[in-house]
């Protein structure tokens, strides 16, 4: 114990504890240390509320509190809630649980599970004071605890669950509301008392009269992983400790554009404590691309591990392992660099000028279109009849759009850690996205065969497309050979900011023209996208946004030109909506435009131009990821429905326009905005999943699949799918996945393709065990025919009646007659990717004299094809409008003239806190995708497409003014309320 | 983790004050920590010391005394939200005080720390500005008192002074005739930090006419600021909408604002305008 240890006593969840500390831990620090390992790490500055715990009753933020603080009082962590005996009996249920953890879990409020300790906390501490809370009591008590997964809609009715289940009455299971919609259902009948009192944000699934009910797909099962999230088992990557393990830690660039000229690291090599410091001069010098993409990855390989030039603040300069992360820090700051300060260009305009600094001048970055003018990738694509279709315009409209560069902000940062097994295999144990694509990629940067390398994913806390990249893993690797030790690297919330990815921001120039019949003939889209310091993600994220900006309305002539431009800023990349929801915006807002000039109604004149079902999408084959696509035809569609259940809902005719409707008190005016959009699934030709299912002896089976689980819940889905297959419950499945030596490859959690690639890869290897174990009961009863049996209720049923259980065909065929282990793999990829469409209502409110934007409601309603569970499905439904009115309203990364953000932490950068939510409604119409697993399509990509031209669209409503960047800042709309000009693009007539 | 110090919990106020002059000025009392611990941490203040004065009893508990009410400095944001007293005689503090970050931070957050931290866009200086609080500053020389529109200097500035700790607000139980208003501008609902922020008290006679008027104004100066000009314009004068109009734009005029990540000078000081406005023509109507 050296002078700054020292001893307390506490109690913790009710045991009195002696905890040897330092003076310097915070209260996190230490619980972490003595494996309260519910206790998460978000952010270190008090913004985010995952390290919540209950001192003396009262929720605190653990890492604002001084360890030696705690001395005397009483601390209470998640792992105190459960009767963990009685939760792991022999048939694992929810008994034992606390009615908050089973509340949590029925009602879906748990999704990528990191912040739920957290709010489990808070709400135990508001019940046990207030048994009879409100709703707004309960999202203001929420009000300090960060979701960014579920847009806290769940969370809050699992509170009102638990309140009511702690009062002892017993609520009517959770459950979706389900009805069916003919063409002739009369609205709103159907769905009076759901859209005028909404209702409570139970899922509405509306299906045809014609689709055949399902098992087990369709029903809202809880998460496979509910339980133990809701427990805080330890199931993150850091929520581990090994012997001898270091701490890694990453010096960044204070330029935004430099020259290492010299870099001397002996002091901080001399300290003792630290073992390793490793800088440009001291690893091999591998070009790479960080995006977990597939094989080959698209250019340029403009990236190295550590290299002499950085390009952004917040660029990586040198990495060191020490035995504490204090050790680490100290060394850190013992590194001195002398940097050569290089001129630099922070807007993507400027830096396509002559002249501009070169952001990548060295020379073995290939593939770079014009290396002077930092344009990276010049796209172009067209189809079409130019001339033709120009001529048959009416009308003509121009006009510009932004985007800002929005952070992810998962709640869980980048945390990795490495470590040599004893067989002399590198594992790394990593929060990613992409196992698989690490694996590969990893393997020339640390010179090791991929043989050698095993990657890890155990539960990750979020990832939105940040954890589609290599960000710590070479690093994590590289401090492991260098010290033959594991070693565990995790990003400050700052770095994630600087120096992890984000979404690109656009500037679009979108061409319209229409006939004076309300026909768009022609739709040309000229798009800048500013990749920043790295071109990761850079060309497939602009080619998706063009694909889909110009499908929507798939005009018969559509060009799409792009300059995807480098600049010295910390690098985008892929973050959910990818492209899709920034092209999304230009497009929807110049049609809603376009509306208002020529006083069509919007809805028609959408209605008239969107892509129908049978229809050939006609840039799909020019404008794949980053390569050549696959024709496309649209096989279903139903956006119409969506439409025309959504007006019913809002109220839509009532609302839109009504000058009484509108006004407000003190300046106040309402509006009502729409649009619509279509997303993709999967990467048509490219992605590929696989799956493995293995019986065991019992009749229960284990699901093996590559699909990465990143809190969306997909584990769930795919066990459905292969239940609904194979006639047993979901629970009967124990899934594994994500681990690169016990699963098959997938190629990651990305593209919107889990449900529509993965699940089919799990229905066929589901559908090969199915035909073997009806072979087997063939085999058992005599029959020479399996032709004809059954798979239900744990048994295989012969046309005549009789049966056979699962277990007994399990038992057979491994121990008595045949013996072989019933067990398949099948692999899927899709030429196709279809679309799943939808509609989005925003109802807000502008106060013109401040300009403050309130959101008071938001409705989605979806076509996803047939949901798999609409629970989950729901819930991405609602964490993705939470990140899109972020998007759309306040979310911003903001630099001051020499490259440095301004606002790198999670209070500044503003994501939306519970109580600051509007209402939140999910709506699904179901169609039948013909390609996908029982008609599936996807889901989690498709609500951040529309939100911001709606709200503009809305704003439009309120106040007369076309708002054409985002965010839609206080000071942005009053600006524009103030600006005497509220069209400044080319109108041609 | 955070930087290395020494912690030290003194027992009473007489030993933390010791504590505070032995280290001075690299001693700093450390309450709630909502900011000192994320700047530790950011390594923006590196004190050696640090003294512990969250349990001391002599900075708890809100009393009235000889016409004022007192509120020790370690008063929580949370306790003050909750407390009757204020409830009845600065429901305006409290209306700053609902908004305050979330319910974590208000657990604790103090008063002291919220106005010791000298930010120009803190929440609890614009109310307790228009209620004429002081502070009260103690040392090992004893007790000094000062008007809280002195203790504010600039941006992270105050006058309170090395070994000094604030350990109470006080200001005057306020009139019957008197109604007061608090109103922030942020880009969402309570947690981010101010665009701007106003706070108004006005005292009215039974004939409505105007006898004392406050107007404070934070995140548009380097530190929260008064409007005397605008206050003075209304003396002697029923609150009409021209008078208000008069003394909303004189408002405007006396900030001093900075272009930042929230929002341009232009900004601020056009909604400034219509804050004040607004708040003014709320608390005529409220004033019996």
């Amino acid at each position: 114990m050296n002078q700054n240890s020292l001893s307390i006593t506490l109690t913790i969840n009710g045991t009195e504890k002696t905890l040897t500390v330092q003076r310097s831990d915070t209260l996190l620090d230490a619980l972490r240390r003595a494996s309260y390992f519910s206790v998460k790490f978000g952010c270190g500055t008090g913004d985010c509320g995952a390290c919540t715990v209950l001192l003396d009753g009262e929720p605190v933020r653990s890492c604002q509190i001084r360890a030696t603080e705690a001395a005397g009082r009483a601390v209470t962590t998640v792992e105190a809630l459960a009767d963990k005996e009685q939760v792991f009996l022999p048939s694992p249920g929810l008994a034992g649980l606390h009615p908050l953890q089973r509340a949590f879990i029925e009602t879906g409020a748990i999704q990528c599970g990191y912040c739920t300790p957290a709010q489990l906390l808070t709400a135990k501490a508001l019940l046990d004071r207030q048994p009879n809370p409100s709703e707004a009591e309960i999202r203001e008590a929420l009000g300090g605890v960060l979701c960014r997964c579920t847009g806290y809609v769940k969370i809050v009715q699992a509170v009102q669950r638990a309140a009511a289940l702690l009062r002892g009455e017993d609520p009517a299971p959770f459950a979706p509301i389900e009805a069916t919609l003919a063409p002739d259902t009369p609205l709103a009948e159907l769905l009076g008392e759901y859209s005028r009192v909404g209702a409570d944000g139970a899922p509405l699934i509306l299906s045809p009269p014609e689709m055949e009910h399902l098992n087990v797909v369709g029903q809202g099962e809880p998460k496979v992983d509910g339980v133990k999230l809701a427990l805080g088992q330890p199931a993150f990557t850091d929520d581990i400790q090994m012997e001898g393990m270091l701490y890694g830690a990453l010096l960044t660039s204070p330029h935004a554009h430099a020259r290492i000229k010299q870099i001397d690291a002996s002091q901080a090599r001399a300290l003792p404590g630290v073992h390793a410091v490793l800088t440009h001069r001291d690893i091999p010098r591998v070009k790479y691309a960080s995006g977990g993409q597939s094989y080959p990855q698209p250019p340029p390989f403009d990236q190295v591990c550590l290299d002499d030039t950085v390009r952004h603040v917040g660029d990586r300069v040198a990495v060191v392992a020490a035995e504490t992360p204090a050790l680490a820090q100290q060394a850190l700051r013992l590194i001195e660099v002398e940097y050569e300060v290089l001129p630099h260009v922070l807007d993507p305009q400027a830096a396509m000028q002559d002249g501009a600094p070169i952001v990548h001048d060295e020379p073995d970055t290939e593939g770079i279109y014009d290396r002077q003018r930092n344009i990276v990738h010049h796209i172009e694509a067209e189809g079409g009849d130019r001339e033709a279709q120009w001529a048959k315009a009416d009308y003509t409209f121009e006009q510009e759009y932004r985007t800002s560069q929005q952070q992810q902000a998962h709640i869980e940062p980048h945390v990795c850690i490495t470590y040599w097994d004893e067989d002399g295999r590198l594992v790394v144990r990593t929060s990613t996205q992409v196992p698989f694509h690490i694996r590969r990629m990893l393997a020339p940067l640390i010179g090791l065969p991929v043989k050698q390398i095993r990657v890890v994913k155990p539960r990750i806390g979020g990832g939105f497309g940040n954890k589609q990249e290599m960000i710590l893993e070479d690093l994590c690797a590289h401090l492991t050979i260098a010290t033959g030790r594991p070693v565990r690297m995790e990003y400050t919330r700052a770095q994630e900011f600087t120096s992890s990815r984000s979404r690109h921001p656009q500037i679009m120039r979108y061409k319209i023209g229409v006939t004076a019949e309300m026909e768009v003939v022609a739709t040309e889209l000229y798009l800048i996208g500013d990749t920043c310091a790295y071109g990761t993600h850079g060309l497939t994220v602009q080619m998706v946004g063009g694909q889909k900006g110009l499908t929507l309305y798939n005009a018969p002539y559509s060009k799409f030109v792009c300059d995807v431009v480098y600049t010295n800023k910390p690098t985008p990349g892929a973050f959910r909506g990818y492209g899709s929801m920034q092209c999304h915006f230009g497009i929807e807002m110049l049609m809603s435009e376009i509306a208002d000039r020529m006083g069509w109604d919007v809805i028609e004149f959408k209605r008239r131009n969107w892509i129908k079902q049978g229809e050939e999408l006609l840039l799909a084959k020019a404008l794949g990821e980053g390569r050549e696509g696959f024709q496309q035809i649209i096989r279903s569609n139903g956006l119409e429905d969506c439409v025309r259940v959504g007006l019913e809902a809002t109220d839509w005719y009532h609302k839109r326009g009504n000058e009484t409707w509108r006004q407000g008190e003190n300046g106040m005016r309402r509006g009502i905005g729409m649009s619509v959009m279509l997303h993709g699934s999967g990467i048509a030709g490219l992605d590929m999943a696989a799956a493995t299912i293995k019986m065991n002896d019992d009749g229960s089976f284990n699901l093996l699949v590559g699909a990465t689980d990143l809190g969306t819940g997909s584990d769930t889905i795919l066990a459905q799918i292969a239940a609904e297959v194979l006639g047993i419950p979901a629970t009967d499945l124990v899934v594994y996945s994500s681990d690169t030596d016990f699963t098959p490859f997938d190629k990651g959690a990305y593209a919107s393709s889990t449900t529509y690639i993965s699940g089919e890869a799990v229905r066929k290897a589901a559908l090969k065990v199915a035909a073997q174990i009806k072979d087997h009961a063939a085999t058992m009863l005599g029959s020479d025919t399996s032709e004809d049996m059954t798979l239900r209720d744990r048994q295989v049923f012969t046309p005549d009646g009789s049966s056979l259980t699962l277990e007994q065909v399990a038992l057979s065929s491994l121990h008595q007659q045949d013996q072989h282990q019933i067990i398949a793999s099948a692999s899927h990829i899709s030429y196709e990717c279809p679309p799943p469409f939808g509609a989005q209502f925003v109802e807000l409110a502008v106060d013109t004299e401040t300009g403050q934007v309130t959101v008071e409601r938001v409705l989605m309603v979806a076509d996803a094809g047939r949901v798999i569970n609409p629970i989950t499905a729901s819930g991405q439904v609602e964490g993705g409008l939470q990140q899109a009115i972020g998007f759309a309203h306040c979310e911003e990364m903001v630099y001051d003239e020499s490259g440095r953000l301004v606002n790198p932490r999670l209070g500044p950068y503003r994501v939306y806190r519970c109580h600051e939510m509007p209402h939140l409604e999910a709506i699904f119409v179901q169609t039948e995708e013909p390609t996908g697993p029982f008609g599936a399509k996807s889901i989690s990509e498709l609500p951040l497409d529309g939100i911001a031209p709606a709200m503009a669209d809305a704003i439009h409503d309120a106040t007369g003014v076309w708002i054409r960047e985002v965010p839609f800042t206080p000071e942005r709309v009053w600006r524009a309320l103030r600006s005497a000009d509220t069209y400044s693009g080319v109108w041609q007539i | 983790m955070l930087p290395e110090f020494n912690l030290l919990t003194p027992q009473t106020l007489a030993e933390a004050l010791d504590m505070l002059a032995e280290s001075a000025p690299d001693a700093v009392p450390l309450a709630g920590g909502t900011n000192l611990i994320v700047d530790l941490r950011d390594r923006r203040q590196c004190p050696a010391v640090l003294v512990n004065v969250a349990e001391l009893a002599e900075l708890r508990g809100i009393r009235q005394e000889n016409g004022h009410v007192v509120m020790g400095g370690g008063t929580t944001i949370a306790e003050m939200l909750n407390d009757p007293l204020i409830a009845q005689h600065a429901p305006v503090l409290q209306d700053a005080a609902r908004i305050f970050a979330n319910p974590l931070v208000r657990h604790r957050a103090t008063v002291a720390g919220n106005l010791v931290y000298g930010s120009p866009a803190a929440n609890t200086p614009p109310p307790l500005l228009v209620l004429d609080a002081e502070v009260e500053l103690a040392s090992q020389a004893g007790v000094r008192r000062v008007p809280l529109d002195d203790f504010l200097v600039g941006v992270r500035e105050t006058a309170c002074r090395p070994a000094e700790l604030l350990t109470a607000v006080r200001w005057p139980t306020p009139a019957q005739h008197s109604a007061a208003a608090f109103r922030k501008v942020g880009l969402r609902k309570s947690d981010a930090i101010a665009v701007l922020n106003v706070a108004v008290r006005v005292t009215q006679r039974a004939d409505g006419v105007c006898e004392q008027t406050r107007i404070a104004l934070g995140s548009v100066a380097p530190r929260v600021i008064r409007a005397r000009a605008a206050e003075e314009s209304l003396l002697g004068q029923p609150l009409t909408e021209t008078a208000i109009a008069e003394a909303a734009r004189l408002a405007a005029e006396a900030t001093r604002c900075i272009s930042d990540i929230r929002g341009s000078a232009d900004y601020r000081r056009r909604v400034t305008e219509v804050l004040v406005r607004r708040l003014l023509t709320q608390v005529a109507g409220e004033v019996k």
